[in-house]
């Protein structure tokens, strides 16, 4: 067994970030894992919550860093799709840079990327959306998507502002969305494009019903993970992409590559 | 004949047109540079060129048979190389 | 081999970083008195295999995007000595014209510029220092509060193609007489005029191509 540390940056009230991550990450075959956490002060998801949130980063990564992790993941996909096009890029790159200053190995992932990452080591072209967000920035995301490549065919968003109320959403309404989506030509299924909003249980029995596969942040965030660790995704029961070995680590976006290079400044 | 060469930049201009007082030196022209021929030694007097002291002291380019017998903020002097 | 094999690639400097105790008076410095843009931060600490205090790396624009940089180390104390700068301290048996040979020259365009930056310099408790007309530049000089020499300076005249032939017969003759042991101006200078007249036959191909070499 390989002993890997996780660096977390969450927003403060997620609760669903460090309970999926750990449950997946420990299901991997040959992996001991542990996970080290830093918060990002955050309470509603609005734009002027998120770029609070926002300034916050180079305090975590700071924390985060000290632990000496292997691979560090921004756990907010929508404080960055809420951002500009290509947000997720120039974050990464930024904290890439800071811990490259202080000659830290961490690589850097981040949940927004995973996500853009997992659809396009799965070679989705079109994908449906399940977003606990208010539709103003529920459409953000889906421009970002979009913005990345990928026609989103439909999507819903739950409208759940309070962030702490988004990790209290029943698997059975988010299932229930899930179901009203048209599918038609649709390759994947993004059954929660937020760390926040708890999906895990869902994801196997989701892939059984709708017939596609199914992901959602935190299993994206979890395949590129085990990507960044050089390890086979061997996870059961949380999706097709969790168990697809290396097969899909080929065809999965580069653009990480090209930013951990730890240049010593 | 021995020689000194000076680039033909502007502010060398009068450096080479003082030393060309003589009545020992030739002055030619060699690609980029000007060529001071002689067979004695010769002096050139900086006040009477007018260079300025960063000027005259990056002035001369190279030297052939010759040696710098005495470079100072006025006087800058060749004697045949023995 | 590939396409850029023998292609001069660099775009001018990305940033120039230095060591500083005075992070207020680098600010003041280089950002109110001189105008220069803070344009980045990084805040990091060691996580390398050398442990060192936490730091800040920030970042003045220098124009057409170049940076200079500082590291400022909390609570690292200024290292003992009483002359150089805050990266390196001297004895008194190094001369002057050592210590002033390391410096950054900044350019200006204009006659203008250099005044309006002698103006910001002199209002300043960083007074200019010195104003100099070199050949073909023209400079101010002061030193920023970490004991660094800066420079600006402006272009009297372009350089001429001339000129670049000549710099580089200097240097060919400098490595010829500094690797033969025999390492003095009148060296230089007799290396320089055979090199002259070895070339000679081939000014036309040097001047229309200043930037090639032997």
């Amino acid at each position: 067994m390989t002993l890997r540390r996780v660096g977390l940056i969450v927003p403060s009230s997620n609760v669903t970030v460090e309970t999926e991550l750990p449950q997946l990450l420990r299901r991997q075959e040959g992996l001991d894992v542990s996970f080290h956490s830093s918060r990002m002060r955050m309470t509603a998801v609005t734009p002027a919550g998120l770029a609070a949130m926002n300034v916050q980063r180079e305090r975590c990564v700071m924390e985060v860093a000290d632990a000496g992790p292997d691979v560090l993941l921004y756990a907010c996909l929508v404080a960055l799709m809420a951002g500009e096009h290509e947000e997720h890029q120039r974050v990464e790159s930024l904290v890439a840079e800071q811990l490259a200053t202080g000659q830290s190995p961490t690589l850097v992932r981040s949940s927004a990327g995973a996500l853009l990452e997992a659809l396009e080591a799965l070679s989705v072209r079109r994908v449906a959306l399940v977003t606990p967000y208010m539709a103003p920035l529920a459409r953000k995301v889906v421009d970002y998507i979009e913005h990345e490549g990928f026609e989103v065919a439909d999507y819903r968003a739950l409208e759940v502002e309070d962030n702490h109320a988004v990790g209290c959403i029943e698997g059975s309404r988010v299932m229930a969305a899930a179901r009203e989506l048209d599918l038609t030509g649709v390759d994947a299924v993004v059954l929660s494009a937020c760390v926040q909003m708890p999906s895990l249980s869902l994801i196997a029995d989701a892939e059984q019903e709708l017939g596609l596969p199914v992901i959602s942040a935190a299993t994206a965030g979890a395949f590129s993970i085990l990507r960044a660790l050089n390890l086979p995704a061997a996870v059961a029961n949380a999706g097709s992409l969790l168990m697809s070995g290396t097969d899909l680590y080929d065809s999965a976006a580069t653009a990480h590559d090209s930013i951990n290079l730890g240049v010593v400044r | 004949m021995a020689s000194v060469y000076f680039l033909d930049v502007p502010e060398n201009r009068p450096v080479v047109e003082v030393a060309e007082r003589s009545q020992q030196v030739h002055v030619t022209k060699n690609g980029p540079y000007f060529e001071i021929s002689a067979a004695e030694p010769f002096e050139i007097d900086r006040r009477a060129t007018g260079a300025r002291h960063a000027v005259w002291y990056s002035c001369v380019a190279g030297i052939r048979g010759f040696r710098i017998a005495g470079w100072d903020k006025n006087s800058l002097r060749f004697e045949i190389q023995s | 081999m590939n396409a850029l094999h023998d292609k001069h690639l660099v775009r001018g400097v990305d940033h120039a970083a230095f060591p500083t105790f005075d992070p207020v008076g680098t600010v003041r410095f280089y950002r109110d008195v001189l105008g220069f843009p803070v344009v980045h931060s990084i805040c990091a600490a060691g996580w390398g295999p050398e442990k060192h205090p936490d730091f800040i790396h920030f970042f003045f624009d220098i124009g057409n995007g170049d940076r200079i940089a500082f590291f400022y180390y909390f609570g690292l104390e200024p290292l003992p000595g009483g002359r150089g700068d805050a990266y390196a301290q001297f004895d008194d048996d190094v001369p002057e014209f050592f210590l002033g040979s390391r410096h950054l020259a900044l350019s200006v365009e204009s006659e203008d510029s250099l005044n309006e930056y002698q103006r910001r310099l002199d209002d300043s408790e960083w007074a200019t220092e010195m104003r100099v007309q070199h050949e073909t530049i023209e400079s101010i000089y002061t030193h920023d509060p970490n004991g660094y020499i800066v420079e600006i300076t402006r272009a009297l005249r372009p350089v001429t193609p001339q000129e670049d032939v000549d710099a580089n017969l200097t240097i060919d003759a400098l490595v010829d007489v500094v690797s033969r042991g025999d390492a003095s101006i009148h060296a230089l200078l007799n290396r320089k005029a055979e090199l002259i007249v070895e070339r000679s036959d081939d000014w036309d191909t040097l001047l229309a191509q200043p930037e090639a070499t032997s």
